[in-house]
Parts: C-alpha cells; structure tokens; sequence
C-alpha cells in the first residue's frame, strides 16, 4: 500500500470515528473520543502497522470503527434512559398541578401589567363610596341637563337633612385653555369642559387625586385632570403636574390627576376645579351629588326614586334621585355570580361522577382515597382564581370598553371558563388511577357496538404502574351504566416496568 | 446488581476476559472473538450496572511508549460475584477464556 493510500485510509478511520461520534451525547463526546481515537492507534498497530499494512487488515480497522456506531448508539440510548424522570412527570398529579400553577401565575402576571385591569382593581381596593345619588330636576328630559340651581343646593346643604347626610355640587363650562408652560405632547388650544365644583366633590365620591400638588405651589388655584383626559391629551406625563393653565382671564396650576369613577357623573368634564361656595356663581343651575344617610339608602331601593322637596314658599318640587352606582356590578360579584351559575349548569354538560365503583373489593386504602380527593380540591383551587383573573383580563385588558361592555365579557367569560374548566377537571380526575394518581393510558377498544346487549363493549384504559385497569361503557346500559376500576393484584407487576427507568436486569439480558 | 442476576453470555464473556488479565478493549475483542460494535456497548452497560470499572492509563507511561495513553477495566467486588454466578451458569465460560497461565503458555 502506498503512503499516499495509507494517508487516505487512516484520515478514513478518523472519518468514520468522528461521525460516529456526533451520535454520542455532547458530555460525553470527548472521553469517547479519546478512547476510540487510542484503540483505533493499538488496532492499527495490531492489523495494519504503517508501511507494512496489507487490504485486510485494512478491512478489519474498518470493521473496527464501524462497531463504534454501535457504541455511539448505545451511549445515546444510555442517555435518553436518564431522562426518563421527565417521561415520569408526564401524566403525573404533579404535572397538572404545575400546569395549572402556571396558568394562574400567567394570568395573574397579565392582570398586574394590564393597566385597564390595574385600574379596576385598585378601584375595588380602595373601595367606592356607596349610597351616592345625583338630584335633578324630575321635568328635565334627561340625566345630563344641569337642572339644580346653587341656591337649592346651597339651602338644602346648610339643613339637616333625614335622608342625606352630604351635598356637592358642580357645573360644566367649555372654556379656552392656553398652558403657559406645556410639557412635551401637550394638547393644542381648544376648549376644555371644565366642572367648576365644591371643595367636597371629591370627598364625597372619595376619588383620590394622583401627583397631587393641591396644598403646595402657593397662590394659583389647583386645576385637575380627568384621568382619561389626561391620558389622552398628555400621554399619560406625569410631569404634567405643576404646569401653569390660562381659563380666561385666570391663571391655573395643574395640581393633579383624579381616576374615573364607575358612577359615571353627567357632564363631560376634562378638568376638575374644586372651589369654596363663595367662588362658585349662583347664576345657573348645574348637578347635585348627595350621599344617602343609613335611612336614605334603605328607601332607595330603586335605581330612581322621586324625591320631594319644600321649598322657602312651601310649596312642593319634584325631583328625580338617581343612584350613581346602578347596574355596574364589581367584577369580585360578576365573577362569585358566575361560578355559581357554572356549578349549577355543570351536571347538565358532564356527569360528575368520579366513577369510584370497583368491580372487586380490593379498593384504595383510606389515605389514598383522601390524596385522591386533595387532588381533586387542589385543582379546583387552581382553576378558580384561573377563572378570575383570566376572565379581569379579558374584560378589563382593553381600556376602549366601555363598563357595560366590559361586565358582560367578564360575565360570559367566567361562566365559560369555568363550566369547561370544572368539567375537565372532573374528566381529569376520572381518568387518573385511584391508587398511584396517574392519568390511565394506551386505550383500547374493546367489543363492537352490535355487541351492546350480548357483551360488553366499551373502551378500557390502563394504569402504567399496573394497579389499574379502567373500564368505560361504550353506551351505559342498565348493567353498566357508568365507568368501574378494576384493582390488578400483585401477579401483574411483572409485566409492567413502572413510571421510572427500566431495570438494570432487563437491560443486561438484552446484550 | 444482585449477584444472582442472569448475565446473557456476552456479558459472561467480558467479565471473564477481564478477570483474566484483559483489560482493554481490544484485547477484549481479539481474546473472545467479538466485534467492536458488540463489546464496547457491553462494557458501557456493564459500567453503568457497577460491574467494571474504567480508569485512564497514566500519560507519563504512554509517554515512555510513545503511544496515546488507553482506558482499561477492572472488575467491581459486586462483577466479581456476579462472574461467580455466570461460571455456574456457564460451565464452558472459565475454557473459553483461558487463565493467565494458559494465555502466556
């Protein structure tokens, strides 16, 4: 052989070497390749020493690195063996925990980025002032007419009053806003609705004003953002807060930002301007928000109530009480109200049966019976806030619904979610082994239909562990109406390897 | 692995090869006649189930013979008792590999 073909035969063996060793798992590529690359030396010493090598010993070098596929392929084997713990885990009560688990934490990660959902919510956290009510005039055509002069207002917040126990009021004027010193993304100048309000508007509704800089920044009056005004001429700056605004002839500071509410006052208003009594004009009619008293709130038992006032005349006005909380339900009842609804509509989707009936005695241990139902408790426990932050999420997540709007999506959402939800968890927890938890596998059918009522048929499931076989009725019949366990004893283990890797011993006869 | 444990008679084969001094795996190959695709995935099953055990020859004497140094194997006390086991099993295996003394005849 020439040295020129026993370059080319040796650089060959390294070849097929080195492809065989791509097969080999990435940790343990170098040893392997240390190994052959130090036998293939002894090999070639052996059969085909350089200068005398002769074409059979050529083939047995060969012969030689091929067999190192075998043992690449074995090696890789070897490795998908170990990971076996992660075939264990499928199917495993653990593995639906986890899944669950994640679900919520994303859902729950979602709703605390979502700023429609985060508004929503720090709104229920800081609760609303129940018991609220806007007065207006009863012969007015509808609830956004300014229709109750600042003297009635005035005189019926200086009486005691049976029904009430707070007054405020405020108008709305389009009036031209010039800022003096605009932050970047500014609006351009053009009218304002401005609610010239008492200094208790706020308190009354208990709305919290952000950035707020109303005690500080001295002589000029402080002028309020609403929230969506804010976010839709400013961007959403909070460095908005401070800047000087010209009404009129007056000059403003911008002194803060105030959530919308979800009683949804009349009026647009773009900005708030909380005023003493004496600075607010007596000369036309505007709104009128009062807080009900304990007695006032049990005689509104309607979203509208007449109202009947004596006036300095002693004669008698007609006027409309319209509750400003009506028909917005918070979400936490929207979504109590929808579980509820689902655990009742749920026996008409799936049965609910756990299908516990065995066809021996050899029934589950007390304790596993109690693991059985945890399992079952743990994820009902999942699923349920699953279903309240999913649903806040998909109501909530986009800031352009209007409340309406957004309560019946959350309404039709949770309900949906957790019909369907409690129905898999029940179909879940049928299919899982009473003894080990895990889900049954490898169905087979078993029978024909024609067969129904001569034999059996019906599909049978099995327990990879071997503690089970599962049995569930093609059509229920009046014998076999609903699925039965049957307990495997322990002759069968032998034929099953478990969850977990296959035994060494099984492996060593396979050489 | 337990002692009683059934090898099959290739794994028989290499453990008694190397309780008779052949502790590569070539020499493995070339004492009982296996291919390379044969012996090598056996001694990594072997090696999994704590029968051998493999260790690198030291550098400094493969220096010395200006060769890359090997890996060879040595019997565990459990392969040793498991070999035990296999002769019984296999009353021909202590024939086909023969002793030390019957090698350097």
């Amino acid at each position: 052989m020439t040295p020129s073909a026993e370059w080319t035969v040796r650089h060959f063996h390294l070849g097929l070497l080195r492809g065989a060793s791509f097969l080999v798992p990435a940790q343990q590529r170098a040893e392997w390749w240390r190994e052959w690359h130090a036998e293939l030396w002894h090999v070639r010493q052996s059969c085909a020493p350089a200068g005398c090598a002769s074409w059979g010993g050529v083939r047995e070098v060969t012969a030689f690195c091929l067999g190192a596929f075998q043992d690449a392929l074995c090696l890789k084997r070897h490795c998908g063996e170990k990971a076996r713990p992660w075939a264990a885990f499928q199917g495993s009560p653990a593995q639906c925990i986890v899944f669950l688990g994640a679900v919520l934490a994303a859902g729950f990660s979602i709703a605390l980025l979502l700023p429609g959902v985060r508004a929503e919510r720090s709104l229920m956290q800081r609760g609303v002032n129940r018991g609220l009510v806007l007065i207006r005039d009863a012969a007015a055509d509808n609830d956004a007419a300014e229709t109750i002069s600042f003297g009635h207002y005035r005189a019926w917040a200086r009486q005691k009053q049976q029904y009430f126990d707070g007054f405020a009021f405020y108008r709305v004027t389009q009036e031209l806003a010039v800022l003096e010193s605009a932050p970047a993304g500014s609006p351009e100048n053009e009218p304002w609705g401005v609610a010239r309000a008492t200094s208790n508007l706020f308190a009354l509704l208990r709305l919290p004003v952000q950035f707020s800089q109303l005690d500080s920044g001295g002589e000029l009056p402080g002028l309020i953002l609403s929230e969506a005004f804010w976010k839709r001429e400013f961007a959403a700056n909070p460095h908005v807060a401070g800047s000087i605004v010209r009404l009129g002839e007056r000059k403003y500071r911008i002194a803060g930002v105030v959530p919308d509410g979800s009683w949804r006052l009349p009026g647009k208003v773009d900005a708030w301007l909380l005023q003493p009594e004496s600075a607010i004009a007596p000369d036309r009619a505007g709104y009128v928000v009062a807080h009900l008293t304990a007695l006032g709130d049990e005689e509104m038992w309607r979203p509208r109530v007449p109202i009947t006032v004596f006036n300095a005349n002693q004669s008698e006005d007609d006027l409309l009480g319209i509750s400003l909380d009506d028909g917005m339900p918070q979400p936490w009842d929207v979504y109590l109200f929808t579980v509820i609804l689902a655990f009742l509509a749920l026996p008409a989707t799936t049965s609910v049966s756990l299908g516990e009936y065995s066809v021996c005695s050899q029934r589950p241990s007390g304790w596993r019976r109690l693991c059985r139902w945890s399992l079952l408790s743990a994820k009902v426990g999942l699923l349920l806030p699953i279903v309240y932050f999913v649903s806040l999420d998909l109501a909530y997540g986009c800031t352009s619904f209007e409340p309406t709007r957004a309560v019946y999506i959350q309404l039709v959402s949770s309900f949906l979610m957790c019909l369907f939800g409690m129905g898999w968890v029940l179909r879940d927890q049928r299919q899982r082994c009473p003894v080990c938890l895990r889900r049954v596998e490898h169905p087979a059918q078993v029978g024909q239909a024609s067969w129904n009522f001569l034999a059996w048929n019906g599909t049978e499931l099995m327990c990879m562990g071997g503690h089970t076989l599962l049995h569930v009725p093609g059509l229920p019949t009046s014998w076999f109406s609903t699925q039965r366990w049957l307990y495997l004893d322990t002759s069968w283990e032998f034929l099953f390897a478990g969850p977990g890797p296959v035994p060494k011993k099984e492996l060593l006869t396979g050489f | 692995m337990a002692p009683d444990a059934k090898l099959s008679h290739t794994a028989a084969m290499i453990l008694q090869a190397l309780d008779r001094g052949f502790v590569y795996g070539f020499s493995i190959m070339e004492m009982t006649g296996l291919p390379s695709g044969t012996v090598y995935p056996a001694m990594r099953r072997l090696e999994r189930d704590d029968l051998i055990r493999s260790q690198w020859e030291k550098q400094s004497i493969a220096d010395a013979e200006q060769r890359p140094p090997r890996k060879y194997y040595k019997l565990t006390a459990a392969g040793r008792s498991t070999l035990e086991a296999s002769r019984k099993r296999y009353p021909l295996l202590e024939r086909l590999i023969p002793s030390e003394e019957v090698k350097t005849l």
